[in-house]
């Protein structure tokens, strides 16, 4: 038996979810936009047989790589800052995969909206 | 009344029901949203399949000296969620693509800016006929032993009824009367009178609640068309079963209103 193709129930629920992972996409980019990059490195210096590590936070900007000391003091909330930079570029990808899944949805069910011409 | 296997939500949506009830937030705040017809369909066998990817919780508004009980965005975010401003500086969560929204209820005016819940460390979104579904929640034990809350069925389908025709997206207004017909089998005249008795409705919303033809019409429609409701046919009610339901329910609401 033939199953009708169009349901407003689930292209609605469809078109629904598309709209919200791209919101919440945008918004996570943003959030994103405004965290630290790069990865924390640590380097140890003996200097008159005592021994000293240093942060540094590494990272690319134009093309060139940059190290930038981080004093003591300021190294918790980098980590914290850094783990939710983790976290948020984890949930981009998710939502991006998410995102393409529902287009290929939504286009084969456009696809199948359009009526087959006469003999073909 | 059973409890219901934790196996009925996904991994992360599971473990945060399970930590916002260690905490005590279900004490006085209850899951609402689509995920709350898929409890119904463990305890009264309702049959509705379709969900979104978005936990929306109703939190009770505490007395703004009120000190902070719970760090719950410490908590979600403790769980692998991360917190994102959306539009007005309302703060969701979202882990493994679930998103997590809390709302409380607005009284009157067209404020729609979040308010801060400093009981819970978060803030929440201002929504209409809130009130009902956290006047009339019921207890929902886990088969691991933690418990959280739920609106009543009957609140759940006079919630539906009523904000469906304020959706701005039709769609999702169908989809609402959609649940209200899955609904109308677990009914109970009580619960009903008890809600409709605690509001105040001008008679807009009066009218929109006695019409029921919308229930009647998406549902038959979607009983036809929809596949996934297909494959589960020999479940639900069928179309005339929802028709006549759908007349009882109308005269009982008009009965309970006019009463």
């Amino acid at each position: 038996m033939n199953v009708a193709e169009k349901d407003p129930a689930v292209e609605g629920l469809l078109k629904d979810e598309h709209r919200r992972c791209l919101e919440v996409l945008a918004a996570l980019r943003e959030k994103v936009g405004h965290l630290p990059k790069g990865a924390l490195n640590v380097r140890e210096k003996s200097v008159g047989g005592k021994s000293y590590r240093y942060h540094y936070l590494v990272f690319r900007e134009g093309g060139r790589v940059v190290n930038r000391h981080i004093p003591k003091s300021d190294l918790p909330a980098l980590r914290v800052q850094l783990r939710e930079r983790d976290q948020c570029r984890k949930e981009i990808a998710t939502y991006r995969r998410r995102i393409a899944y529902l287009e290929r949805l939504l286009r084969a069910r456009q696809r199948r909206k359009v009526p087959r011409a006469p003999g073909g | 009344m059973r409890p219901v296997a934790e196996a009925v939500f996904p991994r992360p949506i599971g473990s945060l029901i399970l930590s916002l009830s260690s905490a005590g937030f279900f004490e006085r705040s209850i899951l609402i949203g689509s995920w709350v017809m898929a409890v119904y369909g463990e305890l009264y066998g309702v049959s509705y399949v379709l969900r979104t990817l978005d936990l929306d919780f109703a939190v009770e508004v505490a007395h703004p000296r009120v000190r902070l009980r719970a760090d719950v965005e410490g908590l979600i975010s403790g769980l692998g969620f991360t917190g994102f401003f959306a539009a007005g500086g309302w703060k969701k969560f979202t882990g493994e693509g679930y998103e997590v929204e809390f709302f409380v209820h607005r009284s009157g005016g067209r404020n729609e800016e979040p308010r801060a819940l400093p009981e819970w460390g978060i803030n929440a979104l201002p929504l209409p006929f809130i009130r009902m579904l956290l006047d009339f929640s019921q207890p929902v034990a886990l088969d691991t032993g933690a418990s959280f809350r739920i609106p009543r069925p009957g609140a759940y389908f006079l919630h539906k009824l009523l904000i469906s025709p304020r959706r701005q997206a039709k769609e999702k207004g169908k989809r609402d009367l959609d649940q209200c017909a899955a609904l109308m089998g677990v009914l109970d005249h009580d619960t009903i009178r008890k809600v409709l008795a605690s509001l105040r409705l001008g008679p807009r919303t009066r009218r929109v609640l006695t019409s029921s033809a919308g229930v009647r019409s998406t549902y038959s429609t979607n009983l036809r068309n929809h596949r996934l409701l297909r494959r589960t046919r020999g479940r639900l009610p069928r179309c005339g079963t929802v028709l006549r339901r759908a007349q009882e329910w109308k005269r009982m609401i008009l009965v309970a209103l006019n009463g």
